[in-house]
């Protein structure tokens, strides 16, 4: 049975070990946050130069949402924002999450096997957000504490947050490599035969049923 | 008469509707899949998602933060009588929406070859239009599109397929989707007519509301067994596994020449969906 686990951020190694694929989270204090793909390919740009970054990210917890922010008597606001698909940054997570030491990162629809194994490494977990969640987390916002990249359009800046129980998220990919997304593709493809062969039954029992064309006929 | 004022403000409500409220039928859909799904994981994040559109129904928010391209389908009745221009209402609308709406909505219209964002570009909004004989009315859908479900739709033609190749397409399609496009989905498939007659009735079907079988038992069998094969994947809920990966399956098909082509697209859990249908006396009705 999975465990409901409030943690306090940023996450120490130990937190982010102790969990488990299924685990439901909620999040409080300081993460960073970008929807962008041209943000995540600048992060890697100054990676590779040595440059630092305009907001610290090592140890951090980064996430995959986006989010509308606007600036109203020189104080930042965010006025929504909402997971948005992880599976995008792929190719660009593993450098980041080695090289920043990432613990959390998260968003939608999980990350692939390659992500897995260099978050097995820094001890770093996945946590999946439900798509459509905009107005849950964005009541969980309680202060903007730095919005960069400015050049960007809104939702690509990297901004960084200050949250209360920001959540429930799900861990889907835990730090000893387990990732629910993997595992389900694997055995959705194992079950295809069998899906398949129960679908020609139940083609067989419908009206009009195996009134199928023949192939090529 | 129906006037360039109504066309462009209706047009533009939807859009709004759409974006604060998931369909009644949907939140059914998801407090069933709720009762009977097996998986912890699946009912709580259910549960998460019932919750999510209560709030921002409550306090009339939106309940994703990407609200995707706009995108109409409209029916024009052969009886209805139009005072001004249809479609330039429809783009107007849009354009008013993005600079009143509260809260503002983000930059998703993109320009394929630069990569560029905005808020306009060519055909936005995208409109297709529709006769109805003898109607006096002039019936529109707005189902506005973003990446999450967008992304996955697919079409292929085939050449005197056999019901168990199209049916095998249908579920390659929904495994390469996997857990990426916001499940629980419904999912539309056209099947038949010609390369864009079939996407076009995929879209379609994928908004008819849940409950409407098609008319043909051979056809409603067909969506039947498609659902529970399709929830046989295990995906599940945000794809995080369990039982309920498709809400619905909708299919609908034509008559076309040997050659088949079957189009499969997928509408996210919050199932962005609103009709109206505005009459010649300036009637407008509101539906889901």
């Amino acid at each position: 049975m999975s465990a409901v686990r409030e943690l306090a951020l940023p996450l120490s190694e130990t937190d982010v070990r102790s969990l488990r694929c299924g685990d439901l989270v909620y999040l409080t204090g300081e993460l960073v946050i970008t929807a962008g793909m041209p943000t995540m390919q600048r992060v890697l740009d100054h990676i590779a130069a040595g440059k630092p970054l305009p907001i610290e990210l090592r140890h951090a917890t980064l996430l995959h949402f986006g989010g509308y922010s606007v600036e109203a008597a020189g104080k930042l606001q965010v006025v929504y924002m909402n997971p948005t698909t992880s599976t995008r940054f792929n190719a660009m997570m593993p450098t980041v999450i080695r090289s920043q030491q990432l613990r959390a990162v998260g968003g939608k629809g999980g990350l692939d096997a390659a992500c897995a194994q260099a978050m097995r490494e820094t001890g770093c977990v996945y946590l999946s957000f439900p798509g459509g969640a905009a107005t849950l987390y964005s009541n969980a916002i309680r202060e903007v504490v730095a919005v960069e990249w400015r050049d960007l359009i809104l939702h690509y800046r990297l901004v960084k947050l200050r949250v209360e129980r920001l959540g429930p998220g799900t861990v889907g990919i835990d730090a000893a490599g387990n990732s629910l997304y993997d595992g389900l593709q694997a055995a959705a493809e194992a079950r295809l035969p069998d899906i398949l062969a129960q679908l020609a039954a139940d083609r067989a029992a419908a009206p009009g049923g195996g009134a199928g064309g023949k192939a090529g006929a | 008469m129906i006037s360039y004022e109504l066309i462009k403000s209706v047009t533009a409500r939807l859009y709004d509707a759409s974006l604060r409220k998931i369909p009644e039928d949907t939140k059914l859909a998801l407090r069933a899949a709720e009762a009977r799904d097996r998986s912890d994981t699946a009912r709580r994040t259910l549960r998460i998602m019932l919750e999510s559109a209560d709030a921002a129904e409550r306090q009339q928010h939106f309940v994703c933060s990407d609200a995707g391209v706009p995108v109409y389908f409209v029916k024009l009745g052969t009886r209805a009588q139009f005072a001004g221009d249809v479609r330039r209402a429809i783009v107007d609308g849009f354009d008013e929406l993005v600079a009143t709406i509260q809260p503002p909505l983000l930059q998703h219209v993109t320009n394929p070859l630069t990569l560029e964002r905005g808020y306009k570009g060519r055909d936005m909004p995208i409109v297709s239009f529709d006769v109805i004989d003898g109607a006096d009315y002039v019936e529109i859908v707005c189902s506005p599109k973003a990446l999450g479900s967008g992304r996955w739709a697919a079409l292929e033609i085939f050449s005197f397929p056999s019901l168990e190749q199209i049916e095998k397409y249908i579920m390659q399609v929904v495994l390469k989707a996997g857990s990426q496009h916001c499940p629980p989905v419904v999912v539309g498939v056209g099947i038949g007519g010609t390369f864009d007659h079939a996407a076009k009735m995929a879209k379609e079907s994928m908004l008819r509301p849940f409950g409407q079988r098609h008319p043909e038992p051979m056809v409603a069998a067909m969506e039947e067994r498609l659902l529970k094969a399709i929830n046989a994947t295990g995906f599940g809920p945000m794809g995080t596994g369990g039982d309920s990966t498709a809400m619905a399956v909708h299919v609908e098909y034509s008559s076309g020449h040997g050659f088949t082509p079957v189009a499969v697209c997928f509408n996210c859990w919050i199932n962005r969906r609103a009709r109206a249908r505005i009459y010649n006396d300036g009637r407008v009705e509101y539906g889901e």
